[in-house]
């Protein structure tokens, strides 16, 4: 589920703005620092400290990510994607090295709130509480993404911008107050899924390049700017991730490399993309 | 970006060392160091960068050696062998250094030590571990001031011959080190102890996210005992996500190197009590004026305690510089005799660097965490040293896998 909120980050991105955003890690992990940042300034590791550092951190950046957006990606939308790539890549190593400037390189870390830090009892097997939460929260997430976009004006005109962006323009809208605001959505996600997974794992640098990598692979399998595609993909490779590890010890890692392969040899679009007209 | 950062900074280095004192009219003795300076190995090399200077800066104080002055070139490999190679020829070819040492990446440190024996300059290796470094790939150039994974694989399977766990899992991250650790580990377990059962094994990617199904298959098996070579950011993740599900009540745990304060200091108070873990540097421990004095002047520099990080860099620093001093000369060929079969007093008390493979005896700290009421983190208790010279290939043993020196 965590890839799921981040990976749908990335592809409301691209789905719109057809920008292939490589610093989505980046901002996940930009996330996770900050919440860090902001949790460990109150004292005393209450719940609600948690979910306020969870909050501001995210909104933080949210923030960020507009500032990205009109400085650095605005100029590049009309020029050739391996440009735009450049960009966003360029964009991985200033944010990397902004981040070890400010936090310095050892291990961080945050604590789970402390009425999340137990185990639920489901068929007789313990879950962890805080699992379950972020479960629960991944559909939440997909269920107001997809309202969003489908049943407000900001979320008609999105659509209307990612088929026709001139068009959008054409008719009055401000385009360009638009990708702002959907590129701040998408950092806003991952910057929500970092600040999620910083309890449940270490925060150093280089965790950037860690998630960006299985986001894709998301993304690919379930369909570039698929929403629900997305959602399909990170279920789908969970699974065959925890019966690889199960059966296969020594081999567990191929069976997600396999299923990219074969979605792209056989529907290169991804199982639930639309191919691309050309 | 990051190269040119450290670049100015060395040069920086240089500079400030140059007016510090008028015996830097002779040209000073250059070192290269190379480590990969970011992603996850980024919170064990910068504190190692500062033990190599925190040396380099005390020996020039008293004047350097053979009154010249140390100066560090230090380079980033990426963590990949490629860059390494190319980095450490740059270093030989167009720095001029004289020596070369760092390292924490097994892989860039075989792929350096062959340039080191392709152009012969006395290569250090710090950190990395794989014991292929000082056997089957050994030669006469190649040293290491640490331990490496057949060292610490066997201390951990003499620790649990004296405990009475019969099943046994095995866990680490997959690649070189996490199986080399692993196999080292049980190859020695089914010798001391026969009746040793390995009921499970689960090999997470280096840099995972999600341990919850390598969590479900260990606790599956019902193992007494589990041996993890998981490091790291990892190894915090692991621990974090496996609390909920009763993990280190249901089983025992130990973790190869976790002891050390890189991930005591951000796991905090959510460390497990009793984890059995080993360390490659405790501050608290041996209690020597060489290691109080250590742990006084970093603190003194940086403010902090010292990580692992900071031990290996300072000690291969100094074998290097006691080997100088032995062998009167800068000369590579005369400071490889010296350095053979060199004992010098470290942190860690003192520590031989054997003559035939260029391994230190440096052995193995382990313990089990404990809370202390002046420690806002786990210190190791209990602690038992399990010296090198129990451990390392026996001169036998190496005769088959090294060839002529």
């Amino acid at each position: 589920m965590f890839l799921f909120l981040i990976a749908s980050g990335l592809t409301l991105i691209f789905g719109v703005l057809g920008v292939l955003n490589f610093a989505h890690g980046s901002l996940y992990m930009l996330g996770a620092y900050l919440s860090f940042t902001i949790a460990s300034r109150f004292v005393g590791a209450s719940s609600a400290t948690f979910w306020i550092a969870l909050v501001l951190g995210s909104l933080g950046v949210a923030l960020a990510g507009a500032l990205i957006e009109m400085a650095f990606l605005r100029p590049v939308y009309r020029r050739d994607e391996l440009e735009q790539l450049l960009v966003t890549y360029a964009l991985v190593l200033v944010i990397g090295d902004l981040v070890k400037l400010v936090w310095g390189a050892d291990n961080r870390s945050v604590s789970r709130p402390a009425i999340l830090a137990g185990a639920v009892d489901i068929g007789g097997r313990d879950f962890p509480t805080y699992n379950l939460v972020v479960l629960l929260l991944g559909p939440l997430v997909a269920v107001a993404l997809w309202l969003l976009l489908s049943r407000t004006q900001f979320g008609r005109l999105i659509r209307a911008a990612a088929s026709d962006r001139e068009m959008v323009g054409v008719v009055g809208a401000d385009v360009g107050k638009l990708f702002t605001g959907v590129f701040m959505l998408g950092a806003w996600l991952g910057g929500l899924g970092g600040g999620l997974a910083a309890p449940v794992g270490a925060i150093y640098p280089g965790m950037d390049v860690e998630v960006i990598a299985e986001s894709f692979i998301v993304v690919v399998v379930g369909g570039m700017g698929s929403l629900t595609g997305t959602l399909l993909g990170a279920l789908l490779i969970g699974q065959l991730n925890a019966f690889g590890i199960l059966f296969f010890p020594r081999f567990a890692l191929v069976f997600v490399y396999v299923l990219m392969v074969v979605v792209l040899v056989t529907r290169p679009w991804g199982l639930l993309g639309k191919p691309l007209a050309r | 970006m990051k190269r040119i950062v450290f670049l100015a900074g060395s040069a920086l280095v240089a500079v400030g060392l140059s007016w510090a004192s008028p015996a830097a009219a002779q040209a000073p003795i250059k070192i290269g160091v190379l480590y990969g300076l970011g992603g996850a190995a980024a919170p064990y090399t910068k504190p190692a960068v500062i033990g190599h200077e925190m040396a380099v800066e005390e020996i020039n104080a008293k004047g350097g050696l053979l009154g010249r002055k140390l100066q560090l070139v230090v380079r980033d490999d990426q963590s990949k062998p490629d860059v390494g190679v190319r980095e450490a020829r740059d270093l030989i070819l167009k720095e001029k250094v004289d020596f070369l040492t760092g390292m924490i990446h097994s892989g860039v440190a075989l792929a350096v030590s062959d340039v080191a024996k392709e152009y012969k300059k006395l290569l250090i290796v710090s950190i990395a571990k794989t014991a292929a470094l000082t056997e089957d790939k050994g030669h006469r150039y190649a040293f290491r001031s640490t331990s490496n994974t057949l060292i610490e694989g066997r201390a951990a399977a003499i620790l649990m011959a004296q405990q009475p766990f019969k099943r046994f899992a095995v866990t680490g991250p997959d690649y070189e080190y996490g199986h080399r650790m692993a196999e080292d580990f049980v190859t020695q377990l089914k010798k001391l102890k026969p009746d040793a059962q390995i009921v499970a094994e689960v090999w997470p990617k280096f840099g995972e996210r999600d341990f919850t199904p390598h969590i479900n298959a260990l606790l599956q098996a019902k193992p007494e005992m589990v041996f993890s070579s998981i490091w790291g950011g990892d190894h915090i993740a692991f621990v974090k996500q496996a609390r909920p599900y009763g993990f280190f009540g249901k089983t025992q745990y130990m973790a190869i190197s976790q002891g050390d304060l890189d991930v005591a200091l951000p796991l905090g108070a959510e460390a497990p009590e009793g984890m059995w873990v080993s360390a490659n540097f405790a501050f608290n421990y041996p209690d020597t004026p060489a290691n109080r004095d250590f742990v006084a002047k970093y603190k003194a520099k940086t403010g902090e305690l010292p990580l692992s990080g900071a031990a290996y860099g300072y000690v291969a620093t100094y074998f290097l510089a006691e080997a100088i001093r032995k062998a009167k000369t800068t000369d590579t060929e005369k400071v490889v005799d010296a350095l053979e079969g060199l004992t010098i007093e470290t942190p860690h008390g003192p520590i031989t660097m054997r003559a035939q493979d260029h391994q230190a005896n440096k052995g193995q700290l382990w313990g089990r965490l404990k809370k202390t009421p002046e420690h806002p983190f786990l210190i190791l208790g209990d602690v038992q040293y399990i010296g090198g010279e129990k451990t390392m290939r026996t001169l036998d043993e190496l005769k088959g896998l090294r060839g002529p020196k």
